[in-house]
């Protein structure tokens, strides 16, 4: 985790999010279906999936979550922590593809004395169509 | 058409899990997470945490109920969306997970699973069924952990 501290009043909004890539394969697909305990073929079974219309064996909508997560967590470090994440799935995601994750910072606001960031995040795959957008708010220290 | 699946909404489950540092570990793995808050207890004591936390959306790895393979349906999609609808295709559409506060291991999370909604939607190549699960991870206490709230795509 990298910084500790940030001066969130002199944030200037929007605020970019720095870029992280994450490219998942069929190892990593893999894995989480076997720490989630998903069996849904169409995670490692590809003429299951292709018999589904679907182009290969696909990235679940909760592993496109947690590298939303990760973009959010790895960004925050120490000042802060996710409270809440919305997002969705708008393209089936193959094994192999290079996938950049993104965001901003559109507003800051204190509630009942806690500070909370709202945010954009987007994912799109290497020749930028998006395949998941979402929203975060971020518990700030 | 829906009025068999929709009698089923508001059927609740619920399932006690104990955590481990291994589930923590392999979850980290499985999202790519290297921070070694998530398995390093030494590293661990010297963060803000004092002690090895999961990810934030550890709580999705206790969400589907490990039902003996032959409950499955043929596709193993995941038998809390296993309903009476005509759709045979699964997919997840969007989500929204709630955290709380950290998992750390050791600790029994009580898994609470709720079919929320069941309704059918044009799309662009015909008739989709969502299928809305609303999940709850409270501590042995009670108190809460974190939530989600799964819609799943179904078409035939």
């Amino acid at each position: 985790m990298s910084s500790t501290a940030r001066d969130w009043e002199s944030l200037e909004l929007p605020a970019p999010i720095p870029e992280i890539v994450v490219k998942p394969d069929r190892m990593q697909i893999f894995m989480f279906s076997a720490a989630t305990w998903n069996r849904h073929r169409i995670h490692y079974d590809k003429d299951a999936a292709l018999d589904e219309g679907l182009p290969d064996v696909v990235v679940q909508r909760s592993l496109i979550g947690n590298f939303l997560a990760r973009l959010l967590t790895q960004w925050l470090g120490d000042t802060g922590d996710i409270y809440e994440l919305s997002w969705r799935v708008l393209a089936s995601v193959v094994p192999g593809l290079s996938l950049r994750c993104t965001g901003q910072v559109l507003t800051i606001e204190t509630v009942e004395g806690a500070r909370y960031a709202d945010c954009e995040v987007y994912m799109a795959d290497e020749a930028g169509n998006s395949v998941a957008t979402g929203r975060a708010r971020l518990r700030l220290h | 058409m829906l009025a068999e699946a929709r009698a089923l909404i508001g059927v609740t489950k619920v399932r006690r899990c104990e955590v481990t540092a291994r589930d923590i570990r392999r979850f980290a793995q499985a999202i790519g997470a290297t921070d070694p808050v998530h398995f390093d207890e030494d590293y661990a004591r010297s963060t803000r945490y004092g002690r090895v936390v999961a990810p934030p959306l550890f709580c999705q790895s206790l969400a589907y109920e490990d039902v003996p393979p032959d409950r499955l349906p043929a596709d193993g999609s995941p038998i809390e969306v296993c309903l009476p609808i005509p759709a045979r295709r699964t997919v997840g559409g969007d989500s929204t997970f709630t955290v709380h506060r950290p998992v750390h291991a050791g600790e029994t999370i009580v898994v609470t699973s709720q079919l929320k909604d069941v309704y059918a939607k044009e799309g662009r190549s015909g008739l989709l069924f969502m299928v809305v699960i609303e999940t709850r991870f409270d501590d042995a206490d009670g108190a809460p952990v974190a939530s989600e709230t799964a819609t799943y795509i179904k078409r035939a």
